[in-house]
C-alpha cells in the first residue's frame, strides 16, 4: 500500500499491473483463445468470466508463466513475463500471489505451515515474527481456528481461503486467484468477497478473479472480461452490471440473466 | 531505525516495509523495546511509504504488547487505512502459543505401530475373506467379472513387464552359473553346475525375481491407481452406483496377476536356464552337453512347484496392492505411503511365503 494516496500525476507513468497484448493460447494446436488484449491498472478487481471450457483457468495460467502462450506477450509490471527465463521468472513470478482452484495446499503442511511457506523460503524473518504474519493472514481469511489441521482435514472451502492467505504472504502485486467462491455456501462466498474488497481497498492489491458465480462477479468487480469459446476471443469487457442491462450481444445478456439455451428446449412430446 | 531522545525511546519506521526488508526493522524495533523495559517507546510512522501484510504484521506486534504504566508504545501518524487494518485484529486472539506437533517417545511409537501392525493383518485377512468371496461369486455367476479389465491389465502388468523379466532372468541364470561354476571347476564337477542352474532357477529364482520385479512394477502401480482414484472419490462413485468396489476394482487385478506372474516366470525360467547355458560355453559344456544334464536334474514337479509359487506371489501381491489402495487417506502423500507399503509388505511376505514352500516341499 502506498503511503499517502498517489498523485494521478505518478499514476500515469507507472505500467498497468497486468498487460496482455495479443495473446494467442491453447494446448498443442488447438487454439482457445485469439488475439487477446487488456490491461488491469493497480488496485484493480478484475474478473475473467465465461462459460465452461472457454479457456478461463487456462489463461490465469499464461498470465502466472506456468504455459507459454502460442504468440503475444503478458506483462507484469511492464515487464514480460512470456520473454523471461529463471531467475527473472522466478522474480515476476513472485510478484504474483496464486490460488489455485483446489487451494493445492501442501500436504505435508498443517494449514499454518502452509501460510507460512512463502515467508520461511523468501524471507530472513525470525520463527515468531513468521508465525505471527502467518496467523494474522489466516485471520484476514477467517481460517485462524484451522491453523493446526492438515490439508486433508479440510473442507474445499477452507482449502480456497487458507490458499488465498498463502497466495498473499509475500505481499505479492497482484493476487490471481481461480474460482475462489466455486462450491461455497453462500456466508462463506459472501465473507470472501468482502475479504477481497477489504484487502484492495486496505493494502491496495490489484485482483485478476476468474469465476462465473454472478452474485460474487457483481459485488467484487470494477470490470469483467468475458471469453467465448466458440469465437475464441473477449466478447465483452467493462463493468458486470453494464454488461447486463445493456449489451448488444445476446452471449452477454444470457449469461448475466442465467438463461437457457434456446437450441436445448425441446417441445412436448 | 531507533532513537533515544531522553525520557522517550522511539522507532521509526520508514520507506517501504515488506516482506523482502522486514526483518532487519523488525529486530531492531524489537531490540529498542526490550532495551527500555520502563520508558515510554514512540513509533513514528510519519515516514512510511509502502507496506505489505508483513509490514501490518510488524506494527501489530509493536503496539499489542502489554508494558507496565508509563512505558507504553504510542505510534504516531499512522496513515488512517493502515491503522484501521491493524485495529481489525484484536491482540488477545494471538496470544495462545502456536501448538507444535506433538512428539512421541519410542515405547509409545512401538506400541502404535504394534497395533498398526495388528489392524492391519486383521484389515488384510478381512480383505482376503471379501475377495474370496468375490471370486466365488464372480465364477458362479456370469457378467461380475469384467473379462475385458483382465485382460487390460495382464497386457499392462504381464506383456509389457517381459523386457524387465527377461533381462532380470538372463542375469540370475548368469551370474549363478558363473559363480557355482568357479567352485565346482576346483574340484572337477563344473557338469553338476548345470543342475543347479536348473533347479534354483526352475524352484526358487523364477518365480522369486519376477514376484519381486512384479512387486516394484505392478503391486506399487495398483496401489497408486486405486488410491488415487479413492482420493478422487471415485471409490465412493462406483460404491454409489451400488458396485461393489473389491468386483470392480480388485477382481479383474488379482486374476491379472495370478495370471501373468506364473507366465512371467516360466519366461524369467527358460531365459535363466539359457543365461547359465551360455555361461557353462566357457566351462566347455555345450549347449547339447547342458541339455542332456539339465534333463537328469530336473523334474515337471520343480517346473510346477516355480509356477505355482508364482500364482501365489501373483496373488498376494495384487491382494497387499488393492488393499493399500482401497485404505489410502486423504492428499497426494497417502498416495505415496500406500505405494511405498505396497512394495515393501509384498517383497517381505514373497521371502516369507517362499520360505514356507521352501520348508513344506523339502
Amino acid at each position: 500500500m502506498t503511503l499517502p494516496p498517489t498523485g494521478s500525476e505518478s499514476a500515469t507513468v507507472t505500467p498497468p499491473a497486468l498487460s496482455v497484448r495479443d495473446l494467442r493460447m491453447g494446448y498443442g494446436t488447438r487454439v482457445l483463445l485469439d488475439n487477446a488484449s487488456f490491461d488491469v491498472q493497480r488496485g484493480e478487481i478484475v474478473v475473467i468470466l465465461g462459460g465452461s471450457g472457454c479457456g478461463k483457468s487456462s489463461l490465469m495460467k499464461n498470465i502466472i508463466g506456468l504455459y507459454q502462450p502460442m504468440a503475444g506477450d503478458i506483462l507484469i509490471a511492464g515487464r514480460s513475463i512470456v520473454k523471461a527465463r529463471g531467475q527473472e521468472k522466478a522474480q515476476l513470478q513472485r510478484k504474483l500471489g496464486v490460488m489455485y482452484q483446489s487451494g493445492a495446499l501442501f500436504g505435508s503442511l498443517n494449514v499454518l505451515e502452509n501460510v507460512r511457506f512463502p515467508l520461511d523460503q523468501f524471507t530472513e524473518l525470525s520463527l515468531a515474527d513468521k508465525n505471527l504474519t502467518a496467523r494474522m493472514l489466516l485471520h484476514q481469511v477467517e481460517m485462524a481456528y484451522a491453523e493446526a489441521l492438515m490439508p486433508g482435514e479440510l473442507s474445499g472451502g477452507m482449502l480456497k481461503r487458507a490458499g488465498i492467505a498463502r497466495a498473499m504472504a509475500l505481499g505479492c502485486d497482484i493476487l490471481a486467484l481461480d474460482e475462489p467462491s466455486a462450491g461455497l455456501d453462500p456466508i462463506t462466498a459472501a465473507n470472501l468477497d468482502r475479504t477481497i474488497l477489504s484487502l484492495r481497498k486496505n493494502l491496495g492489491f490489484t485482483f485478476v478473479v476468474v469465476t462465473h458465480e454472478l452474485q460474487s462477479i457483481f459485488t467484487i468487480a470494477d470490470r469483467a472480461i468475458m471469453l467465448d469459446p466458440v469465437s475464441r476471443s473477449i466478447i465483452a469487457r467493462g463493468k458486470p452490471a453494464e454488461l447486463r442491462d445493456h449489451s448488444t450481444d445476446p452471449r452477454v445478456r444470457q449469461f448475466f440473466n442465467r438463461e437457457p439455451d434456446r437450441r436445448k428446449q425441446t417441445g412436448t412430446r | 531505525m531507533t532513537q533515544d531522545a531522553g525520557h522517550t525511546a522511539s522507532v521509526i519506521l520508514q520507506g517501504r516495509i515488506t516482506a523482502h526488508t522486514a526483518a532487519p526493522i523488525w529486530k531492531a524495533a524489537l531490540d529498542t523495546l526490550a532495551r527500555n523495559p520502563t520508558r515510554p517507546v514512540i513509533v513514528d510512522a510519519s515516514r512510511l511509504e509502502y507496506v505489505d501484510d508483513v509490514g501490518i504484521a510488524l506494527i501489530f506486534d509493536l503496539i499489542r504488547r502489554d508494558r507496565p504504566q508509563g512505558a507504553q508504545i504510542k505510534i504516531h501518524e499512522l496513515a488512517p487505512n493502515l491503522a484501521t487494518l491493524v485495529q481489525a485484529y484484536d491482540p488477545k486472539d494471538f496470544v495462545q502459543p502456536i501448538r507444535s506437533r506433538p512428539r512421541i517417545g519410542i515405547f509409545e511409537h512401538l506400541g502404535r505401530a504394534t497395533a498398526q501392525q495388528v489392524a492391519y493383518a486383521r484389515r488384510m485377512l478381512g480383505f482376503l475373506a471379501r475377495c474370496a468371496v468375490g471370486l466365488a461369486q464372480a465364477f458362479r455367476r456370469r457378467g461380475v467379472i469384467r473379462w475385458s479389465e483382465v485382460f487390460d491389465v495382464a497386457t499392462e502388468a504381464g506383456a509389457n513387464a517381459v523386457p524387465i523379466v527377461v533381462l532380470v532372468g538372463f542375469l540370475m541364470g548368469v551370474i549363478i552359473a558363473f559363480e557355482i561354476g568357479l567352485v565346482a571347476q576346483q574340484f572337477g564337477a563344473v557338469i553338476y553346475v548345470v543342475n543347479g542352474v536348473g533347479v534354483a532357477m526352475l524352484r526358487e529364482l523364477g518365480a522369486l525375481m519376477t514376484a519381486i520385479v512384479f512387486a516394484g512394477r505392478s503391486g506399487a502401480a495398483f496401489a497408486a491407481q486405486i488410491g488415487t482414484q479413492k482420493v478422487n472419490e471415485e471409490v465412493n462413485a462406483i460404491s454409489t452406483f451400488g458396485l461393489d468396489p473389491i468386483d470392480f476394482l480388485v477382481l479383474p487385478r488379482l486374476l491379472a496377476s495370478m495370471l501373468v506372474v506364473p507366465l512371467l516366470s516360466v519366461l524369467a525360467d527358460i531365459v535363466g536356464v539359457f543365461g547359465g547355458a551360455v555361461v557353462m560355453l566357457t566351462f566347455d559344456i555345450s549347449f547339447l552337453q547342458f541339455y542332456q544334464q539339465l534333463l537328469g536334474a530336473i523334474t515337471a514337479g520343480d517346473f510346477l512347484l516355480g509356477i505355482f509359487k508364482g500364482a501365489v506371489f501373483g496373488l498376494t501381491i495384487a491382494a497387499v496392492g488393492c488393499e493399500r489402495g482401497l485404505g489410502t487417506g486423504a492428499g497426494a502423500i497417502s498416495v505415496g505411503l500406500s505405494t511405498t507399503s505396497t512394495v515393501v509388505t509384498s517383497i517381505v511376505l514373497i521371502v516369507v511365503i517362499d520360505g514356507f514352500f521352501a520348508v513344506v516341499t523339502s
